[in-house]
């Protein structure tokens, strides 16, 4: 049974991943997870201290667990860079201050880093507004530059191929092609994607009114900090993973919202996705890093999410993940592996480490922290 | 003129505002100033709102516009509420209540919930869409601060088919202090009408040192109109102006609530991850009708309902659920501002 303790500060529980039942569980796993947890509560998603809750909970893992793969994510600046107006200066103090987090616990841990930015970001121009159609247009996560489209009319799809700011209208074979993919992946990708040019986001129904000042860039590449290797695709990153741990101890560093043009370590630039499509910051480029293999299908964009949001939906923590997926890293990794990060509650699903940690905040709202214990085994 | 919509019943001279900015004086009539004009509209699970007891794990459509009549310290929806209306336009969704009924049966959902801001600030936009939405059968629900005037709540009885009203306090201090409304009576009273009218469910955010020692008065409150009002505790989550308060305790809020628990057989304690208090028990024999879980905030979902909806699975008991068609029993009619 994959285990989730929830912190909600001064309030802890123990359940079932799957199901969200409560679970009677014991062991040193779960002591030391207890443990880390109460000590570490989540200063939030906007507030300065989030990137230092991240280095701070996983070097309080490691000296309990003793790792040999850490996965992390710092996402204080991708949050704050998103919402928050602010100069170029500031800006870049901000991403300093991640770069100067994220070294604070290598320098601490001595595990050898490979860094990633999950790609640049640049200032939001406007919107399509796509709400007044007699189809209907989805986005779903967080997404901007894509968006799904449901049984669109003919003029609907006149309007919208017509329009300045989309840069293309794909049907869903052809986003089947790209990815290949069972008919049962194929049910859930939209019937058409709509991509749009760089600058603008989409607006359906269910897009947040918090509207953001900066979105992500269209990233064709990402940087890559992997000292002495160069990858052509963020597909190449696992075997250089494998490669390393078998000579030391590894951590796999996200820095989020940062691309090729602020990325503050020596970076060799790795393609981010396949032909015409780019991923954005999200659960398909961690999983696509993470399994080393192209992972759309798992959590398209665009798809209609609220489909599945019934009684009988499974895995209540994990967004709109269904099951765990497959061949993520950390689930074939031998060794002991840890995972921590503040980009909200996902970091289990996609890094497949023993342990995870978590904030436990959903469109900026604090309620805490989770951890999620894969395996028990190996302590 | 006055504006008799809320109970601050602001005076508004031609072309100026009152309170929450969002009606105007225009040709000697009070008018709404952004008609039609929305902050949010996606879909969301009823227990998310929340709403308990009506149509128990169905979908909604979620709308919202934005401002609100009062100005609580701990608003988690600031950036909505307490923003100027005037610079929020140009982000919110244009649609016309036929539009935003189209959006309703293209994603399913069995009913329309005004869930953002206060409602009051929106009446005649709400009843626009409330003619469209009854001729096509779906029934609106709101959540409500209930600070509006008498003859607004007969008016938005005529529109909204269930309410969540929220009742954050009931003394003067706090109503002062924390909300910044002069008086929180006219909410009990407009609790008391919709109680007898409509289906009412009533939600109390608890403030460590704020209003946890009225956690009895709004008990026997609610004992009093209708023991049988589903009330919603909610642990708050220190937002806006008290985000660098100490997030409430669970224990004590907890055993705050004992007493309450033997009056109020629907009270229920949640806004955090895995409360165990989210449950529906029968009011007679005390067996579990309705399990749900609770995501804290990423809302409440229904786990299951055991035995027949609407009847406790051990002794028959009716359990109270609000599955009907809009105003069943009623003409339906959406009233007219007069």
């Amino acid at each position: 049974m994959d285990i989730a303790i929830v912190d909600a500060r001064g309030w802890q529980n123990t359940l079932d991943l799957e199901t969200g039942e409560k679970a009677s569980v014991s062991g040193p796993a779960v002591e030391i997870v207890q443990g880390v947890l109460r000590r570490h509560p989540y200063p939030g998603d906007m507030d300065r201290g989030s990137n230092r809750w991240v280095s701070d909970t996983a070097i309080d893992l490691i000296e309990a667990y003793n790792p040999r793969f850490v996965f992390l994510t710092y996402a204080a600046q991708y949050f704050a860079g998103r919402y928050v107006p602010m100069t170029g200066e500031e800006r870049s103090r901000m991403i300093a201050d991640a770069f100067l987090e994220a070294q604070r616990f290598v320098d601490r841990t001595g595990f050898a880093a490979i860094a990633v930015g999950t790609g640049n970001m640049t200032p939001r121009k406007g919107a399509i507004d796509a709400t007044a159609i007699d189809g209907l247009a989805i986005c779903t996560h967080w997404s901007t530059r894509y968006a799904g489209l449901y049984d669109p009319s003919p003029a609907d799809l006149a309007l919208l191929r017509s329009h300045p700011h989309i840069e293309s209208i794909v049907p869903r074979e052809e986003v089947m092609t790209l990815f290949g993919g069972t008919p049962g992946q194929a049910a859930r990708v939209p019937q058409y994607l709509m991509l749009a040019r760089e600058g603008y986001t989409f607006k359906t129904a269910g897009v947040l009114m918090k509207t953001p000042v900066m979105i992500p860039s269209v990233n064709s590449a990402i940087p890559l900090y992997a000292p002495g290797r160069t990858v052509e695709a963020i597909t190449g990153i696992r075997a250089i993973l494998e490669e390393e741990l078998a000579e030391k101890n590894v951590a796999l560093i996200f820095m989020e919202g940062v691309g090729c043009d602020e990325f503050a370590w020596p970076f060799t630039p790795c393609r981010n996705g396949t032909r015409w499509w780019h991923y954005e910051p999200s659960e398909a480029q961690y999983l696509t890093i993470s399994s080393g293999r192209h992972r759309f299908l798992d959590y398209p964009t665009g798809y209609k999410d609220f489909e599945e949001e019934d009684a009988s939906k499974l895995y209540p923590f994990s967004g709109y993940f269904k099951a765990i997926p497959e061949d993520t890293f950390g689930s074939h990794f031998p060794g002991r592996s840890i995972s921590v990060g503040n980009k909200s509650m996902f970091m289990h699903m996609v890094a497949g480490a023993d342990i995870s940690i978590e904030c436990f905040a959903r469109n900026l709202y604090n309620q805490g922290t989770m951890a999620v214990i894969h395996r028990q085994d190996k302590i | 003129m006055r504006c008799n919509y809320c109970e601050r019943r602001c005076r508004i001279a031609s072309g100026e505002t009152g309170f929450c900015r969002m009606y105007t004086v225009s040709q000697g009539v009070i008018t709404e100033r952004f008609p039609h004009r929305w902050s949010a509209c996606g879909t969301s699970r009823m227990e998310a709102f929340p709403f308990y007891h009506v149509f128990p794990g169905s979908r909604s459509l979620a709308i919202g516009t934005t401002s609100c009549n009062f100005r609580c310290r701990y608003c988690s929806n600031a950036y909505i509420a307490k923003e100027d209306p005037e610079s929020q336009q140009e982000r919110m969704y244009h649609l016309a209540p036929r539009e935003v009924v189209a959006m309703a049966k293209k994603m399913s959902c069995r009913t329309i919930v005004f869930n953002v801001n206060e409602p009051t600030v929106s009446l005649p936009s709400l009843m626009d869409l409330a003619a469209e939405a009854k001729a096509a059968g779906i029934p609106m629900g709101c959540l409500t601060n209930g600070f509006m005037t008498a003859e607004s709540t007969e008016l938005m009885a005529s529109i909204f088919s269930f309410f969540n009203v929220s009742l954050k306090g009931i003394s003067k201090t706090f109503g002062r202090e924390y909300i910044g409304a002069s008086s929180l009576r006219p909410v009990l009273r407009n609790i008391e009408r919709l109680a007898g009218i409509r289906h009412v469910e009533v939600t109390t955010p608890v403030i460590e040192g704020a209003n946890d020692t009225e956690i009895d008065a709004i008990a026997d409150f609610l004992g009093s109109v209708d023991p049988e009002i589903p009330w919603h505790v909610f642990r708050l989550l220190p937002e806006d102006e008290m985000r660098d308060r100490d997030y409430p305790s669970i224990e004590a809020i907890d055993a705050a609530l004992r007493s309450a628990r033997e009056r109020l057989p629907y009270l229920y304690f949640h806004n955090f991850v895995g409360s165990d208090w989210v449950n529906t028990a029968c009011p007679a024999c005390g067996t579990v009708a309705i399990e749900r879980f609770s995501l804290g905030c990423g809302g409440d979902k229904l786990n299951r309902v055991l035995g027949g909806e609407g009847q406790c699975p051990g002794c028959g008991r009716a359990i109270r659920l609000f599955t009907h068609s809009p105003h069943a029993g009623d003409e339906g009619a959406v009233r007219t501002w007069t």
